[in-house]
């Protein structure tokens, strides 16, 4: 037996590499132990403990960006570590702090077991990290399921709610479904560029390089355009884009407000950036990815924008303004097929969307009652008398995600528009700016009800208004930081525009 | 006869789906599909696949189908009333189908591939020595993530059917 080979083919699994993906494990791993070991009082403590565990590990992951892993590849080519990667996997860190914040203020008005909804977080958060730097289909689905599979749970996780076990199972089922499509798209394009007839064929055609030399060479087989699309179509399902939005409304309402939030941006952002890494690694079909995804963007973008118009719940209205920022996104990916920026503009968006979405949810998870589906818009009448904080943090975290001027939404959106237009794509362009005023009028009548707008009890005692949940300090300061960076990063760039313009 | 065991075992495999499909008992459904499986497993052996074709069995014949059997008998789906389709759900459905067939008959007509060579070397996964190495070496990574994608799959059973009341935080 000869284990010198075996020893040379582990030899590039190397655990340094995802080390803040290891300590994430080993952190949800203990949450769990904990709530054996420690005696029920002290249980209350771990929500924080899984909190700023995340935060203590934020550090170790920017430590990565200086260790000598950038650019390279490990564990045999299953991963790889470009900058962006890095820099999408601080993304993911942060979402994860921020969804646990919520957590803290949404789970304690549901009877559900409490530690296993931030385990489930931290591990799904890991998945994605490591998604964000696969460079393998092997690799890319098993990180894609354990996202996948997480979400099913926590989408379902207030299983009192008739509405989240069914938003629980419609995931399920369109999860189960935009899976095998993908599935099937990676064994075509597998088995094409496996076969030892053509020329440049290859055996390891999961491999993202490889498949892409083999794409290269034959620039337009009918089986791999098959693939090509089926992959792009099992992703497009993830980030619900437009043909594939049909579960985005109901999941988004029945889901826990925190599960909405981490569906919204987390598994958003997965979506994009395998979708970057895939377009990158067709370019050779590129005649087929361009007009998909355009033709994509541009429905995604009026369907979003239309369908938001008529919702008076504010978890369906955020879930179909999330549908058209996909569109806004993917505008930036057809424009990154020709033009750079667009690689940077998607970054930048996506953090833009990040701080604005999680101070908007975070407003929503305090004005929630005891029914979590149940978040009217009717409900936000007169916050800015009674809470004017949480009223203040709400207008700035929509006028971002609406994209006015001086806020950060706003820069992200003029970089995807600059981005288009170099690329040349000028009927996408007009597309975009006719729904960025259309999303306008929506987001406006939730500010207006907030802000202009004063609450009368309605007669019956059936649709009386909850309580809005008090702010806690780590609550308060966590998002009044979110809408300052908000500000801040509308005014000033900083190191993410130098890392935009430097590309 | 290689051909004429490929054709018996492509009859096989879709006369069971179609079986499922059609089949208004639910028990025969499931056993129709065990039989689809099979047909598919003995496709896999022609294709010196056994490691797969043994696995298909183990795993979905032995597991997945005798869990299938529990729960229709655990539900008793007996006697219920045939299912009624709206007009609108009948002409998206036969919409649907058309695109499916004209999809099919592209692949037919332009997805045909060039004879492979018959020495070509098997994959990975033909036999399971050289699967197990893979396994533990080039693939380590994923199948540690599948270690974590159980552990959440196990919890979320535990979460979502616990006995309401019971181990749970009050609000």
């Amino acid at each position: 037996m000869d284990f010198s080979a075996l020893q040379a083919l582990a030899a590039s699994n190397d655990w340094m590499a995802i080390f803040p993906e290891v300590l994430l494990g080993c952190l949800a791993l203990a949450l769990l132990v904990l709530e054996i070991v420690l005696p029920k009082s002290l249980h209350s403590s771990l929500p924080g403990v899984a909190l700023f565990g995340v935060l203590a590990i934020l550090p170790s992951q920017l430590l990565s960006f200086s260790v000598g892993f950038i650019e390279g590849d490990s564990f045999n080519g299953l991963l790889h570590h470009s900058y962006e990667g890095q820099v999408m996997r601080v993304f993911f860190l942060l979402a994860a702090v921020l969804t646990c914040l919520l957590g803290t203020v949404s789970l304690p008005r549901q009877r559900v077991p409490r530690t296993e909804f931030y385990h489930i977080v931290l591990v799904v958060t890991a998945a994605m990290m490591l998604l964000a730097q696969s460079n393998h289909f092997v690799m890319l689905f098993v990180a894609l399921e354990t996202v996948t599979i997480g979400f099913y749970i926590l989408v379902s996780y207030f299983r009192g709610s008739p509405a989240s076990l069914e938003a629980g199972l419609k995931y399920l089922v369109m999860g189960a479904l935009s899976s095998a499509v993908l599935l099937f798209g990676i064994v075509l394009l597998y088995g094409v560029s496996g076969n030892p007839m053509l020329a440049e064929h290859t055996a390891t055609g999961m491999n993202f390089d490889s498949l892409s030399g083999f794409l290269a060479a034959h620039p337009h087989d009918f089986l791999a355009s098959v693939g090509i699309v089926l992959v792009l179509s099992g992703v497009a399902f993830k980030i619900g884009a437009f043909p594939f939005q049909i579960w985005v409304p109901d999941v988004y309402q029945g889901a826990p407000t925190p599960v909405t939030a981490f569906l919204a941006v987390g598994s958003k952002a997965a979506g994009f950036i395998v979708l970057l890494v895939l377009a990158r690694t067709f370019s050779a079909y590129a005649w087929l990815t361009v007009p998909v995804l355009t033709l994509m963007a541009g429905a995604t973008l009026l369907f979003g924008n239309l369908a938001a118009l008529t919702q008076h719940n504010v978890k369906r209205l955020i879930g179909l303004s999330g549908v058209s920022h996909a569109g806004f996104l993917l505008l930036g990916v057809v424009a990154a097929a020709t033009v750079p920026l667009g690689y940077g503009a998607v970054y930048f968006y996506l953090f833009a969307y990040l701080l604005a979405s999680y101070a908007v949810f975070g407003v929503m998870a305090h004005v929630a009652g005891p029914d979590d589906a149940d978040q009217e818009l009717a409900h936000y009448a007169g916050l800015y008398k009674e809470r004017p904080f949480l009223a203040l943090v709400l207008a700035i975290g929509l006028g971002s995600l609406a994209g006015i001027p001086p806020l950060a939404g706003f820069m992200g959106k003029l970089f995807i528009f600059i981005a288009t237009f170099r690329a040349g794509h000028y009927g996408l362009l007009g597309i975009a700016v006719v729904s960025v005023v259309i999303s306008i009028y929506y987001y406006f009548s939730w500010i207006r009800a907030a802000f202009f707008e004063s609450w009368t009890p309605p007669a019956d005692e059936a649709s009386a208004r909850p309580a809005p949940t008090p702010v806690g300090l780590t609550a308060g300061v966590i998002l009044g930081v979110l809408a300052a960076c908000t500000v801040i990063l509308g005014c000033y760039q900083g190191p993410l525009g130098m890392w935009l313009s430097g590309r | 006869m290689a051909h004429v065991l490929f054709n018996c075992f492509a009859l096989l495999t879709i006369a069971g789906a179609v079986g499922v499909v059609a089949n208004k008992n639910t028990v025969n459904a499931a056993m129709c599909f065990l039989l689809s499986l099979v047909g598919l497993a003995g496709l896999f052996v022609q294709l010196d696949a056994y490691l797969l074709a043994f696995v298909l069995l183990l795993v979905y014949a032995g597991a997945v189908v005798a869990l299938f059997l529990f729960i229709i008998m655990l539900l008793d789906t007996q006697g219920r009333q045939k299912w009624d389709f709206s007009k609108l759900a009948v002409f998206t459905s036969l919409v649907a189908f058309g695109l499916l067939l004209a999809g099919l008959g592209t692949f037919v007509k332009r997805g045909q591939l060039e004879a492979p060579n018959p020495n070509a070397a098997g994959g990975v996964g033909a036999a399971l020595k050289p699967y197990a190495y893979q396994l533990f070496t080039t693939y380590l990574l994923p199948v540690e993530v599948m270690g974590f994608l159980l552990l959440v799959a196990m919890l979320g059973v535990i979460v979502l059917s616990r006995k309401a009341g019971a181990g749970e935080d009050a609000p």
